[in-house]
């Protein structure tokens, strides 16, 4: 006698069909959980926009751009610092005023070294604050000498200034041979006509030769992401000047460029309260710097001997 | 073995492979980036394009509190007040004016308040020219002793002058000498020092400070 049958007569014998649906549902499992972790592992990709995108990818030379493209490129920049600090910025390209050229002139006599340019530095031109990122460094140099070597820049003390040091900022001397500029492999940096040196943020390719090559330890790099609390932000911009820069960039002191070339002084001036900064245009005969230059008897450009002929000059009130 | 099996093989290892890459990107076993401690931001008193001293000019302008400069809620317009010295011949102030610390030029050079102050109208100044200037527009009196300096001044090299250094753009302010200077005490007052500059690692922020230069 034959067992009765077990399933309804045509149904598929275990082991059958059911067979071949577990090693699909196996099949595909592994297939899907092998698909997360290929898109788990590119996780990295994420940020990738954080570097860079197809528009800056495909941008040209700042100096081959037509204002049309100009006006694209501010457009994009506004909408990526809305889009990573929520504040809409107005972004703009400052070109060199014409029969202008910039000077500055520091009065040693007068800095008391209290790094309130530092500061104003940072805030107006949107410096990376963790880690820190500073154009201005003030050293104390000992009286009777102008050693850089014999400087520290790491004082301390409750109140400045101090007996028997002067103070000494130090920032991008704007050179009117500047080494930096020569070293650049992508012309990525380049001087202007009214003597500012700039820096493309988008061209940079960030090998650091220019930070090598500068004898003013002038030049700074963004070694990871920089960071701006969004309620700093200054939202006053220029493309060649103070609009964020992202990891892997050099940046510098460009005189303020996005207040310079409008006609302002720059903020490390407007901040000193004793009155030690000097700027302007030193073709106007009648400009601060110009009558500074001309009267006072004692100036001097930083390594003079290096023939990088600084348009920053130092002197002493006699 | 078929096909369909090695299919799964190959399967399961790149599986294995990119669960094993996934995890280790999640636990950032790579380049893990070394986490800074957080610098603190600097005190917004060390950004402000505030000038040392508050000037009559200034409180006139921001119309703040010029009690102290209506001398006449206390004096006599029709009494000259007379100067009481002591035997070295500097002036002793009583306490009303006690806030006033004296010390112009070394040896108390400049105290006498009628050097500056005019004794028939002292809501005025007077110069040695005989100049009267107002009390709010005290700058040609410092010229008056402080030639060289004046015209430094005048010409942008001594003092501040903030806005626009290109004249056809916008305005520009030329900070007056009391702005900075206080007429009775004139030297310039030392002050605290901004946060200087912290380090891009936190192993050399701990290092003595001689060790970290430059
Ligand atoms: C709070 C009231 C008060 C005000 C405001 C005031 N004074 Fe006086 N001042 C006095 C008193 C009180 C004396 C001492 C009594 C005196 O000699 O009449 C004095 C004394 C003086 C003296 C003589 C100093 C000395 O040798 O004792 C001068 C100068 C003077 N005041 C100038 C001024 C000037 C200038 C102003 C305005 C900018 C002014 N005072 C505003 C109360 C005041
Ligand atoms: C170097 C010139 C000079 C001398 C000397 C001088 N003053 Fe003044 N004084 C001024 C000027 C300028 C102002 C206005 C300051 C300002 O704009 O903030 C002033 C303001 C004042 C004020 C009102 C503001 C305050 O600080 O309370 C008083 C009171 C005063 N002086 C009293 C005196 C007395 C008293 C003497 C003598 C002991 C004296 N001054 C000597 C130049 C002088
Ligand atoms: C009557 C002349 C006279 C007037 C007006 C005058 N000063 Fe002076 N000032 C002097 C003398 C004198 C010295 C001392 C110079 C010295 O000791 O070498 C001096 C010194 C100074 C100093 C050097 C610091 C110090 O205390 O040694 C400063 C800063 C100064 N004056 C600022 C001013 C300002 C600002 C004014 C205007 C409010 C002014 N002076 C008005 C005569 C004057
Ligand atoms: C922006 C601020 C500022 C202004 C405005 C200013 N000074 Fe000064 N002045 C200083 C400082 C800072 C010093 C250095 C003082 C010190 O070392 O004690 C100084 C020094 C001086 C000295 C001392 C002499 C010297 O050369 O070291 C005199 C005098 C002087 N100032 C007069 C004036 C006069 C007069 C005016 C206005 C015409 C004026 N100052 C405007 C900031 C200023």
């Amino acid at each position: 006698m034959a067992y009765p049958p077990q399933s309804p007569a045509g149904a598929p014998t275990p082991g059958g069909e059911g067979q071949s649906r577990r090693s699909f549902l196996r099949t595909s499992a592994v297939f899907a959980s092998g698909l997360a972790a290929l898109a788990a592992s590119l996780a990295p990709l994420r940020h990738l926009e954080d570097y860079t995108s197809l528009e800056l990818f495909m941008q040209k030379y700042y100096k081959e751009l037509t204002p049309e493209e100009m006006a694209k490129v501010l457009q994009r920049i506004e909408r990526e610092v809305e889009r990573q600090y929520g504040v809409r910025p107005h972004v703009r390209d400052l070109k060199p005023m014409n029969g202008v050229e910039f000077a500055y002139a520091h009065n040693l006599t007068r800095c008391i070294g209290c790094r309130k340019c530092v500061h104003a530095c940072v805030a107006e031109n949107n410096q990376s604050r963790t880690p820190e990122i500073q154009y201005i460094r003030v050293l104390r140099m000992p009286h009777g000498t102008l050693d850089v070597d014999k400087s520290e820049h790491h004082y301390d003390p409750k109140l400045v200034p101090e007996k028997g040091y002067f103070y000494m900022p130090v920032q991008c001397q704007q050179c009117k041979n500047p080494p930096c500029v020569k070293v650049c492999p992508v012309h990525a940096t380049w001087q202007e006509t009214d003597g500012i040196t700039v820096i493309d943020y988008d061209w940079c390719i960030g090998c650091r030769y220019c930070e090598a090559a500068c004898p003013y330890w002038a030049r700074r790099f963004n070694w990871t992401k920089p960071s701006i609390p969004k309620d700093r932000l200054n939202p006053d911009m220029a493309y060649l000047g103070n609009r964020p820069r992202r990891q892997g960039v050099m940046e510098k002191c460009h005189f303020c460029i996005q207040r310079t070339r409008a006609g302002r002084y720059p903020a490390c001036l407007e901040v000193c309260p004793t009155g030690a900064r000097k700027f302007g245009n030193v073709l106007d005969p009648n400009s601060e710097v110009a009558y500074i230059l001309r009267t006072k008897r004692v100036f001097i450009q930083l390594k003079e001997d290096l023939g990088t002929s600084p348009r920053f000059f130092y002197y002493f009130d006699v | 073995m078929t096909r369909n099996g090695n299919t799964n093989r190959v399967l399961a290892v790149l599986t294995l492979l990119f669960s094993g890459l996934a995890v280790a990107f999640a636990l950032r076993l790579w380049g893990r980036p070394v986490v800074l401690p957080p610098i603190p931001l600097v005190d917004p008193i060390f950004t402000n394009t505030a000038t040392a001293r508050v000037s009559l000019g200034l409180l006139l302008q921001t119309h703040g509190d010029t009690s102290d400069y209506d001398c006449y809620t206390c004096h006599d317009k029709k009494e000259p007040v007379k100067l009481k010295l002591d035997d070295q011949g500097n002036v002793v102030l009583p306490k009303e004016h006690s806030d006033l610390v004296m010390g112009h030029g070394s040896h108390n050079r400049n105290n006498n308040c009628y050097n500056c102050h005019d004794e028939s109208n002292l809501e005025a100044l007077q110069t040695r020219d005989g100049r009267h200037p107002k009390l709010a527009e005290s700058s040609p009196l410092c010229g008056s002793c402080h030639g060289p300096t004046y015209d430094d001044w005048e010409a942008g090299a001594h003092g501040r002058i903030s806005g626009y250094w290109d004249r056809k753009l916008g305005p520009f302010v030329r900070q007056n000498c009391v702005a900075c200077h206080d007429p009775h005490k004139p030297a310039f007052p030392p002050r605290a020092p901004a946060p200087g500059p912290h380090l891009l690692h936190p192993i050399a922020q701990a290092a003595p400070p001689q060790e970290r230069n430059p």
